[in-house]
């Protein structure tokens, strides 16, 4: 019993990194029909700035909105010279090998200026785990899936009640009529790729006290959450939530009752077959082709 | 036989690559050096594998090292465990990486694009994985060392010998991908990725094409696998990540996709690069992902495809003389033996009764009963939305009836798939004209001849005697079909390029290369002159005279009226009015139908 509530729990917690990870791949989606495919090492770019910048003695409460300003940088610039160039319709993939590349360049280069060695960030919630029903787990673990419920919430409001919100939803439907509605087109694909960028970076930082912090974390974590994203079907963020969540907590089980070997195999394993019964997405709409 | 162009351009640079191989054990210094070279070979195996998936069927493996993989622990088991010898332990890497194939591309089915890219990322982790955990079987991290030498029965091979040996495999690699690009089999698979649309109007199967790209993709790899594992003499997880993965997908793109060298050429750079790299030390990766970077962004099709780019303009620049379309149709002996339909059963050639589809609860066509008869021509008109086109799409297959039948030659062929609606002698052209826009008029012309070719797979990738004659008699049917409409002048010119009229007349003259008994048209006149339009009735009516039977969707009145046998109103899903054109004409429903009420003004476009 403490072993199901335990992997539950822990579950929930990298499900909900998941979650965010993958709502991210949603914004992108949205706005261009692409995406950043190294959006993983945006975790990691926003988590090692932050070490970094504590480490240069910079106070954590401002060098983390400096780090997730930074991630969302490169996020413009990945849009701007990585995915747009590239992205010439449904079946094009250049977007998806140049942002591997510019990935492997940035792992690369933390690699030499940070080090190969794990880090991690302090947090003040971190100090003793408190105990659900006979369960431990840190306070601050316990953040992540509440933030990715509040992201959820946050997005779901910022889809339907504003006005950018609006503009990116007639995009994702529809560009070339949102364009003629005079929708800048070009301007809300920046943004998207900047909020991905920064949602990562945000991820990243927010799981640095509880995973280890290095150069190729990235790349599962990018992965999962794409895989993720892709089975709730990429146009319903709540979807994706759940789906991010029900994996974490699979994973853990797996592990818990397995390897972390056997973890990556089964996990994998299901995702596809998931996406063989469900090629739009468990809760996905079902485009029809038009002959 | 005369060498055609493909095999005159390849056979020189094959024999040089040949006499290379030949010569590299004379050449090389050391032991050391010839490692090298073999394990060029090897990735050139696998990337020569992969080109024939992006190159030819357009769909990104980023798992390939998975079924690399595969090969090399297959082999390695196979010959620790068992004992098994050489061409036992290859068989099985074979049998293995190819069920791996067919299981890989059963996804290509529903998904493509980058969610098939994110299923072969997974793959890979899953075999590196496996690896990792299945201790017993693989060794796990430690992986399985003191793989045997290959002993071909005249004792353990040398160094040297094995060189012969891995040499000979991939040289035989690279004549069958050659030959397997430049054969009906590698036109119908860039066919499919070209326009999956139009390959299956013309009788060839979207799913069989790609099925087979995966399993031949895997089973190079498989096979260069297997040869690593002897190579190397030992295997572990550490030697098939995703980085790997990527770097064999990097070696098709940088040497150029779809091209016969460019596996090669890229297999070759991509195993020096890493000496090269050594001076930058620490930065090597960083400088890895900068060339995959800068090759993307600044050589998309890769050195070999941009050579041979550069080549044809330099080609296209000296050959300026003016080519002219001919007036068209132009009926010769041959092109009526090609296309006379000799009947094969009475009465109705194309029947429905009573059909309907629907989208959700809406009904596009509702009760449609018509019998289409032999070598006429039949044109259904209507107004805008009347259900003109989803009736063509559900006669050629590409909508199943949600009630009613089809009867096509007396068979009842509702809910058979387009594929074999085409196979069974009815094909179609599009509203919106879909050709193979990256392939030559000649090759749009050949793709639909897939369908009815003799010649197995492997008399084509072997070129047995029968290939030569195939290829022979489908070239010369291919240029009088482009004679019948004018186009010889065209006949290697990149279909994309050509003028709008004279897409249309390809994609027809793609579509008769199928010999069929129907032929539908879909608003062939539209955005045609009325000079193009008149050789079009022309066109209709020779194909009429051949017995050809003509189903004809069209909005020019004067058009329908000049050649149809028969007309079918359809307003609002339902048929209002069939007969003759004069009495269809004068049909008060049919009037009301188009204005409300009035008359018809004479000549109008409706």
């Amino acid at each position: 019993m403490t072993a199901f509530v335990q992997y539950t729990l822990s579950g929930l917690v990298i499900g909900g990194l998941y979650a965010i990870v993958a709502l991210g791949f949603y914004i992108m989606w949205s706005a261009v029909r692409a995406v950043n495919f190294a959006h993983g090492d945006t975790l990691m770019l926003g988590s090692v700035l932050a070490i970094a910048l504590m480490w240069a003695g910079v106070p954590l409460l401002v060098g983390i909105p400096l780090a997730i300003a930074a991630s969302a940088g490169f996020g413009l610039l990945i849009e701007r010279i990585a995915v747009r160039p590239l992205n010439h319709g449904p079946s094009s993939v250049g977007w998806m090998l140049s942002t591997i590349a510019i990935g492997l360049m940035l792992e690369a280069f933390v690699t030499i200026t940070f080090g190969a060695d794990p880090r991690s960030l302090p947090s003040p919630l971190m100090g003793a785990p408190i105990s659900i029903a006979g369960a431990g787990i840190f306070p601050h673990e316990l953040l992540v899936p509440v933030a990715a419920v509040a992201l959820l919430a946050l997005l779901d409001w910022f889809y339907r009640a504003t006005m950018l919100g609006r503009a990116m939803r007639a995009i994702a439907q529809k560009p070339v009529a949102a364009g003629l509605m005079g929708i800048d087109v070009r301007r809300m694909a920046l943004i998207s790729f900047a909020a991905a960028s920064a949602l990562g970076a945000f991820a990243g930082i927010l799981a640095a006290p509880i995973i280890q912090v290095s150069a190729t974390m990235g790349l599962l974590l990018g992965l999962k959450g794409f895989l993720v994203a892709i089975i709730a079907g990429m146009s319903n963020a709540r979807g994706i939530v759940i789906t991010g969540f029900a994996y974490g907590v699979l994973e853990r089980f797996i592990e818990g009752f397995g390897n972390t070997s056997l973890r990556e195999v089964l996990g994998f394993g299901v995702m596809i077959l998931l996406l063989l019964m469900f090629p739009n997405g468990l809760f996905g709409q079902r485009e029809v082709n038009k002959v | 036989m005369k060498p055609n162009r493909f095999t005159a351009g390849v056979a020189l640079p094959a024999v040089v690559f040949a006499v290379v191989l030949v010569a590299i054990p004379e050449l090389v210094s050391n032991s050391f050096q010839l490692r090298a070279v073999m394990l060029f070979l090897i990735y050139a195996l696998v990337a020569l594998g992969l080109n024939l998936l992006v190159g030819l069927v357009s769909l990104v493996s980023l798992g390939q090292a998975g079924l690399y993989a595969l090969g090399a622990y297959t082999v390695a088991i196979l010959a620790t465990q068992t004992g098994a010898g050489f061409v036992l332990a290859m068989m099985g890497a074979i049998a293995v990486t190819a069920a791996a194939g067919v299981a890989l591309s059963y996804p290509t089915v529903r998904v493509r694009g980058v969610y098939l890219a994110v299923v072969t990322i997974a793959f890979g982790l899953i075999v590196q994985n496996v690896a990792i955990d299945w201790r017993t079987l693989t060794g796990g991290t430690l992986g399985i060392s003191n793989v045997p030498r290959i002993d071909l029965g005249t004792g353990p091979l040398s160094t040297t010998g094995l060189y012969g040996l891995i040499a000979a495999i991939t040289f035989v690699g690279f004549v069958l991908h050659h030959n397997l690009m430049h054969s009906r089999i590698g036109r119908a698979m860039r066919a499919v990725a070209q326009s999956e649309t139009a390959s299956r109007a013309l009788g060839i199967d979207p799913t069989r094409q790609r099925v087979l790209a995966f399993v031949l993709s895997s089973v190079f790899a498989g096979i260069a696998g297997g040869l690593y594992a002897y190579l190397n003499r030992y295997v572990n997880p550490d030697t098939f990540s995703f980085s790997d993965s990527i770097r064999f997908l990097l070696m098709v793109i940088l040497g150029g996709s779809g091209t016969t060298f460019g596996p090669l050429i890229g297999a070759g750079i991509l195993t020096w690069i890493p000496n090269l790299l050594q001076a930058f030390g620490k930065w090597q990766l960083f400088v890895y992902g900068a060339l995959l970077a800068s090759v993307i962004f600044f050589l998309p099709k890769g050195i070999a495809g941009s050579a041979r780019d550069l080549w044809l303009r330099w080609r296209v620049g000296r050959n300026q003389s003016v080519r002219q379309a001919d007036a068209w149709p132009k009926p010769s002996p041959g092109v009526d033996a090609l296309l006379g339909v000799r009947a094969t059963v009475r009465g109705p050639v194309l029947q429905t009764r009573d059909l309907t589809i629907r989208f959700g609860g809406l009904s596009a066509v509702s009760g449609v009963t018509v019998d289409i008869e032999r070598a006429t021509v039949h044109a259904i008109i209507g107004p805008n939305g009347a259900g003109k086109t989803t009736l063509l799409n559900a006669l050629s297959g590409f909508y199943a009836p949600t009630e009613g039948r089809v009867t096509l030659l007396q068979d009842e062929v509702g809910g058979r798939s387009s594929v074999q609606i085409a196979r069974g002698g009815l094909t179609r052209t599009f509203q919106n004209t879909e050709l193979f826009p990256e392939m030559t008029v000649e090759e749009n012309v050949r793709v639909a001849f897939h369908a009815r070719s003799r010649c197995g797979f492997l008399s084509t990738v072997l070129r047995l005697p029968a290939f030569h004659a195939e290829e022979r008699l489908q070239r010369e049917r291919a240029a009088l079909l482009l004679d019948y409409v004018g186009l010889a002048a065209y006949r290697d010119e990149t279909a994309a390029n050509l003028a709008f009229g004279h897409q249309r007349r390809l994609e027809i003259a793609r579509a008769l290369a199928l010999s069929p008994e129907i032929l539908l048209l879909d608003e062939p006149a539209a955005g045609l002159t009325h000079a193009e339009i008149d050789e079009l009735i022309a066109l209709i009516r020779d194909l009429k005279r051949l017995g050809v039977t003509v189903v004809l969707v069209e909005h020019h009145v004067d058009m329908i009226m000049s050649v149809s046998d028969h007309v079918t109103v359809l307003d609002y899903g339902e048929v209002i009015a069939s007969g003759a054109p004069s009495a269809v004409r004068e049909d008060p429903r049919v009037i009301e139908a188009y204005f409300g009420a009035g008359t018809v003004p004479t000549g109008a476009h409706a």
